[in-house]
C-alpha cells in the first residue's frame, strides 16, 4: 500500500516535475535564511554567516538534484536524455552508423526471411483442432516406387478394429476430376474422402457445412467441399459458389461448404469429394480389394493414447495380416507401417534444406554481428577519452553502461527495422521456393512470433556489443585519464578479442562459402544428367479425353477416344516444322501412377528375392522417335501392333538387365502379375518382348532409373493421352498451333501440361538453383563482411602503431619490411580462420550430405576452390592497411 | 569533530517522525535544528540528505506539508505527522529498540573473563 502509495505519488511527479521544482527552490532558500539569521543572531558577520550556511548545506544545487531523483521517474528522464544523446552521437558518426546500420540490416534481414519459413512451414502449430494429435500412416516395401504404397479399404477397416489408440482413421483418396465450366474445361487435383474427414481432422468450415458420415456410402448424392485454395483459385472467393450444382466428370455435385485453409498430404487439393462421385471407389474392386490400394490414413490419437502405444499397436496388427492374407503381402517386398506425427510429415521434405538455410543465415549473423562488434570496440577506443571526461562529470559506471547499451539498441533497432523491409521481401520468393518443398508454404507469414524473434536478435546484439566495451572499474576512471589519451590502442584484452572475431568470421565464411560450393556442383552436376533422350527440341502435352471412370468401364469411349488421338497425331504432324508426332503416355521425363509387379518366363526368383515391378507406359509406334527415346535393341512399335495381334512389350534397359542380364531379351516373354491385376481390365497374359529401350530419367534427374514396360498404345487404354513433338528447332513454337488443333477436335477435353522437354528438365533443377542461389549469396555476403573485417581491423592496428612504425622506420625498417609486418599480422588471423573454417566445412557437409548429388560431401575440388579463394579474398584485404603501413612517413609518425 | 557520525539508513526516517511527534508541526530548517541539537552534533544534516527523506515520507503519507508563516514571519513549509505517520512510528520505535537489544546482548562484555 505505502509503495503503491508512494509510486502513484512518482508519476505524478515526473509529470507535475517543472511546478514541484520552484516549490523546492523556495523551500530551500527559505531554510538557508533561516540559517543565515540564526547565524547572525550568534555574533557572526553576515558575510560570514552566509558563507558558513552555504558551507552546512551541502551544496542546493546538490540538494534539489537529489530530491529531484526522489520525486519523479529518474530513471525515465535519463533514459530520454540517453536516447537524445546517442541519437545525436550517432548523427555525429555517419559512416560508423551506416556501415552498423547495412550490415545488422543484411543479417537480421536474413534471419528473419528465412525464420518465417522455418516457422510458417515447420515450427507453428498446425490449423487443425488439436493438430499435435494427428498421426499420418505411412505404408511402404522395397524396390522401386515401394515408399508410400497407401492402404486398401479391407487394411484401413483392419486398423479401425485393430488399434484403439488411433481414435478416429480419416480416409483420402487422390483423385483427378475434369471440371466442365462454362469456358471449358479443367482437371482438378481432388481428394475422396470418407464422412469422418473432417471431424477426424478437426478442421471447420468457413461457409456451409462439411461432409458427415451420413454422406458415405453408395445411394446417397455426391458432395463436394471446396477448400480454401480451391475456392480462392476456381472462384475468385465468390460465396455464392456454397449451393450450386457443378459438373464434374459428367456429373452433378452440389457444393456444400468451403474449408478453412489447411495444408493437405500427400498432395494439394482443390476440393473434396464424398466417395459416391467415383463409381470405382464404391465397387466391390475398391472396397473388397485387399491389394487395392488408393488410400491414404490420417489418424487421431484418442484421449489419452500415445504415439508409441499407437505405434505398437499399428504393428501388432500389420504382422497379423500379412500373416493372414499371405497373398495379399510379397514376404520378400518386406512391407512396413510407419505411424508419423502429421506436422511432422507435412515438413519432411522441407526440413532438411530449410534447417540448412536458417544455419547459413544464422553464419551470415554470426559474420556481421562479429563485424559490428569490432566497428564498436574500435569506436569505443576512440572514444575513451569522452567516456572520460562523461565520467569526471560525475556519470556512474552503471550510467555509462546504460548510455552504451542505448546507442546500440539504437542501433539494432535501426538494423532490425531495415532488416524487416528486407524480409518482407525476400518472403515473398521464399514462399514460391517453400511451395516446392511443403504444403505448408501459404502459412509463412511475419507474424507476431516472427517479429518477436527479430527484436529478441536485435536486443541480443546490442547486449552483446554493451558487454565488449571495456570500462574501468569504478573508482579506477583516473588511471584511465591518464593513460586515455596515449594508449589509443586499446589494451590487449581487446586487441585480442577483435582477431578473435576476424577468425571466427574468416572460419564462419569458409563454411558458408564450402556449403555454397557444394550445392551449386549439385546443381551443376543435376543440370549435366543425361535425361535419356536424344534432343531436347520435344514439345509434350498431356490431353484427357475419357474420365477415370469412363475409362475404366467403357470399351466404346474407349475406342472412340484412341480414333481422336490418332486425328491429333496426324494433324500436328502436318504443321510445317514438326519431324514427328507420337502418342503415349505418361510423357517421357514423367514417372507413371500405374506399377504392377511384373515376372518373366522361366525365370524364378532367388529365395527372399523381392518381386520386381515396373511402370506401365503406352507408345504408338512413333512415340520413340518422337521423344528421342533410343532402341537399343529389336523394333520399335509397328501399326501391325494393334488388338487381336500378338501382345507386345517393349522394356527399358534396366528391366531387361534385370531380366536377362546374359541373354537377348528379344523374343522373351514377360508378364504382368500380382493380386492387385483383379482390379484393373490389364491381364497377366505373356506378352513378347520386341524391342530394349534406353533408360530415361523418368523419376527426376537424380532418381535412379526405374523397370518400365511400354505396352502398344493400341493394345492398352488410352490412359492419360501424351501427345510429344518433335520439330528440328524451336520446338516450342509449335504450342500454339497445336493446342490449337487440339482444341478444335476436343473442345472439352482439359490440355495439361504444355512443356517442353528444356523446360521438364530445368523444373526439376529450379528447385536446387534456389536453393543454391540462396546459399551462394549468403556466402558472398558472408565473405564481403569478413573482408571488411580483417581490412577493418588491420587498418585499425595500423593506425594504432603509428608511432611504433615510425620509430621503426628511423631506425631503418624500410617499407616492405614494414608492410610484410602487417601482411604476417593479418596472414596469422587469415590463417587460423582458414584451418577452423575448413574443419568446421567438413562437419557441415556431413549434415547437408542428403541434399547433394553427384559430388561427395569431401568433394576436395570444392574444398580447395574455396580455402583458395578465401585466402585471395583475405590477403586482397590485408593489403590496403598494409600499404598505408608501408607509407607512413616516420618524421610525421613520430610527432604525432 | 573526530567522532561525527554518518546518517544510518533508515534511521533518518526515525528521526524525523520523532521529531515533529515531539514538536508539532516544522518546517525543515527546524527538523535540522533539532535533530544536530538532540545528536549533541555529532549528527550533521546537510539538505540533500534531509529533503529527499522528507519527500519520501510525504509520499508515503506519513506526514504532509503546508505552506505557512513562521513565528519570525518568513514563509516557510511546515510538515505535521498524520495518524499513519504515527503509527508507523510507533512500530519503527518498537523494531528499533528490539533490534538494539538483541545487538546489545551479543556485544554484552562476556561473563567469565580470564
Amino acid at each position: 500500500m505505502r509503495y503503491l502509495r508512494a509510486a502513484l505519488a512518482r508519476l505524478a511527479g515526473f509529470f507535475t516535475g517543472s511546478r514541484g521544482d520552484a516549490d523546492l527552490r523556495d523551500e530551500l532558500q527559505a531554510h538557508l535564511d533561516m540559517d543565515i539569521a540564526e547565524n547572525i543572531r550568534r555574533g557572526m558577520s553576515p558575510e560570514a554567516a552566509r558563507r558558513q550556511a552555504l558551507m552546512a548545506s551541502g551544496g542546493l544545487t546538490q540538494a534539489a538534484e537529489a530530491v529531484r531523483d526522489r520525486r519523479g521517474l529518474p530513471w525515465v528522464e535519463s533514459v530520454v536524455a540517453d536516447i537524445r544523446y546517442a541519437l545525436r552521437a550517432l548523427r555525429h558518426s555517419p559512416a560508423f552508423t551506416l556501415v552498423v546500420v547495412i550490415t545488422l540490416a543484411l543479417g537480421i534481414g536474413a534471419n528473419t526471411a528465412i525464420f518465417s519459413v522455418v516457422r510458417g512451414v515447420l515450427l507453428k502449430p498446425l490449423p487443425h483442432h488439436e493438430g499435435d494429435r494427428l498421426v499420418y500412416l505411412r505404408h511402404s516395401m522395397d524396390g522401386p516406387g515401394g515408399a508410400g504404397i497407401a492402404f486398401s479399404v479391407p487394411e484401413v477397416r483392419d486398423f479401425r478394429t485393430g488399434a484403439p489408440s488411433l481414435a478416429g482413421i480419416a480416409e483420402f483418396s487422390e483423385w483427378t476430376m475434369t471440371f466442365q465450366d462454362t469456358d471449358g474445361a479443367v482437371r482438378l487435383r481432388a481428394g475422396l474422402v470418407t464422412g469422418n474427414y473432417f471431424e477426424v481432422m478437426g478442421l471447420s468450415p468457413v461457409l456451409g457445412r462439411l461432409t458427415e458420415p451420413t454422406d458415405d456410402g453408395p445411394g446417397v448424392p455426391a458432395v463436394m467441399v471446396l477448400t480454401h485454395d480451391g475456392w480462392q483459385k476456381r472462384f475468385g472467393g465468390d460465396s455464392s459458389v456454397v449451393g450450386r450444382q457443378l459438373r464434374f466428370d459428367g456429373k452433378l455435385v452440389r457444393v456444400i461448404g468451403v474449408l478453412e485453409p489447411a495444408p493437405f498430404f500427400p498432395g494439394r487439393a482443390e476440393a473434396l469429394f464424398n466417395m459416391v462421385v467415383s463409381d470405382h471407389h464404391i465397387s466391390a474392386f475398391m472396397v473388397e480389394g485387399r491389394t487395392h490400394r488408393m488410400t491414404e490414413m490420417i489418424a487421431r490419437l484418442a484421449p489419452g493414447a500415445t504415439l508409441a502405444q499407437a505405434r505398437r499397436e499399428v504393428a501388432t496388427v500389420s504382422t497379423r495380416i500379412q500373416q493372414e492374407f499371405k497373398d495379399a503381402y510379397d514376404p520378400a517386398s518386406n512391407h512396413r507401417i510407419a505411424v508419423i506425427p502429421f506436422q511432422e510429415v507435412l515438413g519432411e521434405r522441407a526440413r532438411l534444406t530449410l534447417w540448412l538455410l536458417m544455419g547459413a543465415a544464422a553464419f551470415v549473423m554470426i559474420i556481421s554481428a562479429a563485424n559490428v562488434a569490432n566497428l564498436t570496440l574500435m569506436r569505443g577506443v576512440r572514444r575513451q577519452h569522452e567516456l572520460v571526461v562523461r565520467a569526471a562529470l560525475g556519470a556512474g559506471l552503471a550510467r555509462l553502461r546504460r548510455l552504451l547499451l542505448v546507442e546500440n539498441l539504437l542501433l539494432a533497432i535501426l538494423g532490425a527495422a531495415f532488416g524487416v523491409l528486407i524480409a518482407i521481401g525476400g518472403v515473398r520468393l521464399l514462399t514460391t521456393f517453400a511451395e516446392r518443398y511443403s504444403p505448408r508454404a501459404s502459412e509463412i507469414t511475419l507474424d507476431g512470433v516472427v517479429l518477436g524473434f527479430t527484436v529478441a536478435l536485435a536486443a541480443a546484439v546490442a547486449l552483446v556489443l554493451s558487454f565488449l566495451a571495456t570500462l574501468p572499474r569504478e573508482g579506477g576512471f583516473a588511471s584511465w585519464i591518464l593513460a586515455g589519451a596515449q594508449r589509443v590502442s586499446g589494451n590487449l584484452r581487446k586487441q585480442r578479442l577483435q582477431r578473435a572475431l576476424v577468425v571466427v568470421q574468416i572460419a564462419v565464411s569458409v563454411v558458408l562459402l564450402a556449403g555454397a560450393g557444394l550445392l551449386t556442383r549439385t546443381m551443376m552436376r543435376l543440370s549435366d544428367v543425361d535425361t535419356g533422350l536424344r534432343t531436347e527440341e520435344v514439345l509434350t502435352m498431356q490431353v484427357s479425353l475419357l474420365t477415370q471412370t469412363e475409362l475404366l468401364t467403357n470399351p466404346a469411349a474407349d475406342a472412340s477416344a484412341k480414333e481422336r488421338y490418332d486425328r491429333m497425331r496426324e494433324e500436328i504432324a502436318a504443321l510445317p516444322g514438326a519431324v514427328e508426332v507420337g502418342i503415349g503416355s505418361p510423357v517421357p521425363l514423367r514417372s507413371s501412377d500405374i506399377r504392377f509387379e511384373v515376372k518373366a518366363e522361366g525365370k524364378a526368383l532367388a529365395v527372399g528375392e523381392a518381386m520386381p515391378r515396373a511402370e506401365l507406359r503406352t507408345a504408338n509406334p512413333e512415340f520413340f522417335r518422337a521423344a528421342g527415346i533410343p532402341l537399343l535393341q529389336g523394333r520399335p512399335f509397328t501399326p501391325t501392333d494393334r488388338v487381336g495381334s500378338g501382345m507386345v512389350v517393349v522394356i527399358n534397359q534396366t528391366l531387361a538387365d534385370k531380366f536377362f542380364p546374359t541373354e537377348d531379351p528379344i523374343g522373351k516373354r514377360i508378364a504382368w502379375t500380382g493380386d492387385v491385376l483383379r482390379f484393373t481390365p490389364i491381364s497377366g497374359d505373356w506378352r513378347t518382348v520386341v524391342g530394349v529401350a534406353g533408360n530415361t530419367q523418368d523419376g527426376g534427374l537424380d532418381a535412379e532409373p526405374r523397370p518400365a514396360v511400354f505396352m502398344p498404345f493400341a493394345q492398352m487404354l488410352a490412359i492419360s493421352g501424351g501427345i510429344v513433338i518433335r520439330a528440328d528447332s524451336n520446338v516450342s513454337a509449335l504450342a500454339s498451333a497445336a493446342t490449337r488443333i487440339v482444341r478444335r477436335l476436343a473442345p472439352t477435353a482439359p490440355i495439361e501440361n504444355v512443356m517442353t522437354v528444356a523446360q521438364y528438365k530445368d523444373q526439376s533443377v529450379s528447385p536446387r538453383r534456389l536453393n543454391a542461389a540462396l546459399v551462394s549469396s549468403f556466402g558472398i555476403l558472408a565473405v564481403l563482411i569478413a573482408a571488411v573485417g580483417i581490412a577493418g581491423v588491420l587498418a585499425f592496428s595500423v593506425s594504432a602503431r603509428t608511432n611504433e612504425i615510425g620509430i621503426r622506420m628511423s631506425l631503418g625498417a624500410d617499407g616492405g619490411r614494414v608492410q610484410r609486418m602487417i601482411l604476417r599480422e593479418g596472414g596469422v588471423l587469415l590463417a587460423l580462420g582458414l584451418v577452423l573454417g575448413v574443419g568446421g566445412a567438413f562437419f557441415t557437409a556431413r549434415v547437408i550430405r542428403g541434399l547433394l548429388f553427384g559430388i561427395a560431401p569431401h568433394d576436395p575440388a570444392t574444398f580447395i576452390g574455396v580455402a583458395v579463394m578465401m585466402a585471395a579474398i583475405g590477403i586482397g584485404a590485408c593489403w590496403i592497411p598494409a600499404l598505408r603501413a608501408a607509407r607512413i612517413d616516420p618524421a610525421i609518425a613520430m610527432r604525432a | 569533530m573526530a567522532d561525527k557520525l554518518d546518517v544510518q539508513q533508515g534511521t533518518l526516517a526515525l528521526m524525523i517522525l520523532r521529531t515533529l511527534d515531539v514538536l508539532g508541526p516544522l518546517h525543515g530548517y527546524g527538523v535540522a535544528r533539532r535533530i544536530e541539537e538532540t545528536s549533541k552534533h555529532r549528527l550533521t544534516l546537510n539538505y540533500g540528505t534531509l529533503y529527499p527523506a522528507l519527500l519520501k515520507l510525504e509520499q508515503e503519507g506519513f506526514i504532509k506539508a503546508e505552506w505557512r508563516q513562521s513565528e519570525n514571519n518568513r514563509r516557510a513549509k511546515y510538515y505535521t505527522l498524520t495518524a499513519a505517520g504515527r503509527r508507523q512510528l510507533a512500530r519503527e520505535a518498537r523494531d528499533w529498540h528490539r533490534t538494539a537489544d538483541l545487538i546489545a546482548a551479543f556485544l554484552a562484555p562476556r561473563r567469565e573473563s580470564p
